[in-house]
């Protein structure tokens, strides 16, 4: 098994690639502007110099022993589902009510058991944001596909 | 030197900023308090509300936060050996033993009275110098502007706690991340995959507070079962004649250090701190009891750490370089008000720098209060659940980012840049590096453009200034340090 820095050294070099070959879909420049720095020079500069980075990285990887492969916790993948569909069911549910369900759902992955506890915060963060937010800031939150059908 | 007190006495004696000032520091405290959060991560959260506001008490409201937020980390660093923040770590080598003796009091005294000190001596030098600094770069063209964002980019080398070559990537990252939407020059669309909300780029807040916050949620996740102590407080008292006698000079070198660390672009609290422990126990005269809970041990970061506060907003209003991760934040926040830091920031808004100066006066002199009469109270919200905890900043991340320019695309960035940061930083690539490339990128590549019309497409003229060959040898120095003390500390244990 390679040493992490090697393994990430590699992958940047791969974006690096593609991010590169992106900048050759860039649109062509007018000829009134063709004689300053076209658009395509910084972003391939940057990639360039990130690319040479990437192969010194790569070779403080060699000859190191890799670190002891690390498992995430079921919490840490929990999460990461949560705070995922969390922008998936804003769409359905709206801001405020998706809100109330991740202050349900987020502590009982984390394994907190205290139900009134999590109710009570499942009630009063979406009502603070929306006293704070929509009745003081002025911003509006989407209502949701599902309320709006409903309404 | 008119730098605008006449146009900040009015704003600054508005009880609608004394409040946010007061608001900022509490929050600030309890931001600093709060295990894995920052204060780079408490201005994060809260620029994008500080956007309601008018420019100057908003950038007072997030300053107030940051010193406070810089401060806070010791009062749980001290009383359960959980560093709030990044610059605290130094602070618990011995705050924490000195609790574990029945100290903590004496600690956190200490800790409040050296942090005070260290951030009102960086505060008279933000006021002196940073006038001065913009005075110097109002001759400074694009290519010394060039060259010093390429100084600057150059100080992430130096990032404590990380790899060089890492912090570089990430530098460069964020100059990539700052290059998406329409080019300004050519009016050329850049990586926006036609989308149009990328056409004005990648807001910066969403980036932001996904790199910041949800990264740090993603870590806590893995973390939940870490427990955490909080050790009886005695009554707080302030350190006695005998103790500030045995500190005052620890403080007053500290200081100094800290102004100096905050000065460099990039370098913040955290260096300023490791280095101010070092040069208190490098200085004393019993460095063996380093570590067993001696009050120089706490002095010395803490005067530090607070002192870089002041020291980085230095470069951050005078030349548009930020001075340390939370600074390029504040950074960001000015230029999403739409001001210009750099040396005409001053003529544009007159009150700005009084303001910044007062709000972090008035935040210093409020913690102290705060820091002797509230630990306990502090201590003790640093023990609420994260089970809690996490979801409520979650959902503060979700509104932020949604808020600007309520847009479900700036909160899938928010999370992409989340999920995109958790992985980087398993690699050991940070998010300040990140942050410091976007909030840089518009300056290199804007100067890099126009100093090459200038120069009639010859780089090489960039020697022919030498101001900017100055930057660029410093630049190269400071690639050459860090690349040198990466190599000392792999040969140094060696040796051991």
């Amino acid at each position: 098994m390679k040493h992490e820095n090697t393994i990430a050294g590699i992958i940047l070099i791969g974006f690096c690639a593609i991010a590169y070959w992106l900048t050759t879909s860039f649109s062509e420049v007018s000829a009134m502007l063709s004689q300053n720095v076209p658009p395509t020079f910084f972003p391939r500069l940057v990639l360039f110099i990130m690319a040479l980075l990437s192969i010194i990285l790569i070779f403080t990887g060699i000859g190191r022993k890799p670190k002891s492969a690390e498992f995430l916790p079921a919490s840490f993948w929990k999460t990461v589902g949560i705070i995922i569909s969390a922008g998936i069911l804003a769409y359905f549910l709206g801001t405020l009510i998706t809100l109330a369900v991740i202050a349900m759902v987020l502590p009982l992955a984390w394994g907190e058991r205290r139900y009134k506890l999590i109710a009570a915060l499942a009630v009063f963060l979406p009502i603070s944001i929306y006293v704070v937010f929509t009745l003081g800031l002025d911003v509006r939150f989407p209502a949701g596909r599902m309320l709006e059908a409903v309404m | 030197m008119d730098i605008g007190l006449e146009y900040a006495l009015p704003i600054l004696t508005d009880p609608i900023v004394i409040g946010l000032i007061i608001a900022g520091t509490l929050i600030g405290v309890i931001i600093g308090a709060l295990p894995g959060l920052s204060s780079s991560m408490g201005v994060a959260l809260l620029l994008p509300f500080s956007l309601y506001l008018d420019p100057i008490p908003a950038i007072a409201l997030l300053s107030a936060l940051y010193c406070a937020g810089t401060f806070g980390g010791s009062i749980t660093a001290i009383l359960i050996n959980a560093p709030g923040a990044p610059p605290a770590v130094a602070t618990a080598f011995d705050g924490y033993p000195m609790a574990l003796k029945g100290e903590a009091g004496r600690a956190l005294g200490i800790a409040a009275v050296s942090s005070v000190s260290g951030g009102i001596f960086s505060l008279l030098v933000l006021l002196f110098a940073a006038p001065l600094l913009a005075r110097i770069a109002y001759s400074f063209g694009p290519p010394e502007y060039f060259a010093l964002g390429v100084f600057a980019l150059s100080m992430l080398a130096s990032i404590s706690g990380e790899a060089p070559i890492k912090n570089l990537i990430g530098g460069c990252l964020g100059l990539l991340i700052a290059t998406v939407g329409i080019d300004l020059t050519t009016g050329v669309e850049r990586f926006t995959f036609g989308v149009p909300e990328l056409l004005e780029g990648i807001q910066f807040i969403p980036v932001l507070i996904g790199l910041f916050a949800v990264t740090e949620l993603l870590n806590q996740a893995q973390e939940l079962n870490r427990e955490k102590i909080a050790i009886a407080l005695s009554a707080v008292k302030l350190p006695s004649l005998n103790d500030f006698r045995r500190v005052k000079n620890t403080i007053l070198r500290s200081s100094g250090i800290g102004i100096f660390v905050g000065v460099l672009p990039a370098e913040g609290s955290t260096m300023a701190a490791m280095i101010g422990y070092n040069e208190a126990k490098r200085w004393s005269n019993r460095p063996e009891e380093f570590g067993k809970g001696v009050i120089e041990g706490v002095a010395g970061p803490e005067a530090a750490n607070n002192a870089a506060t002041g020291g980085s907003m230095v470069p951050t209003l005078a030349l548009g370089i930020p001075g340390s991760a939370t600074a390029a934040v504040i950074l960001g926040g000015l230029q999403v008000q739409g001001l210009r830091p750099g040396p005409y920031l001053f003529e544009e808004q007159p009150g700005l720098l009084y303001a910044i100066f007062f709000a972090m006066l008035i935040a210093n002199i409020l913690f102290l209060f705060i820091g002797l009469l509230g630990a306990k109270v502090f201590s003790r919200i640093s023990l609420i659940p994260s089970t809690f905890l996490w979801p409520t900043v979650f959902a503060l991340c979700f509104v932020g980012a949604y808020g600007l320019n309520q847009s479900m695309v700036d909160v899938w960035i928010m999370l992409v840049a989340g999920l995109v940061g958790f992985v980087l930083k398993k690699n050991g690539f940070g998010p300040a590096p990140i942050i410091m490339g976007i909030v840089l990128g518009g300056l290199i590549e804007t100067s890099l453009a126009q100093s090459m019309i200038i120069f009639d497409q010859q780089w090489t003229a960039f020697f022919s200034r030498p101001i900017a060959m100055v930057f660029f040898i410093l630049a190269v120095v400071s690639l050459a340090a860090a690349q040198f003390r990466s190599l000392l500390a792999k040969v140094l244990p060696h040796r051991k």
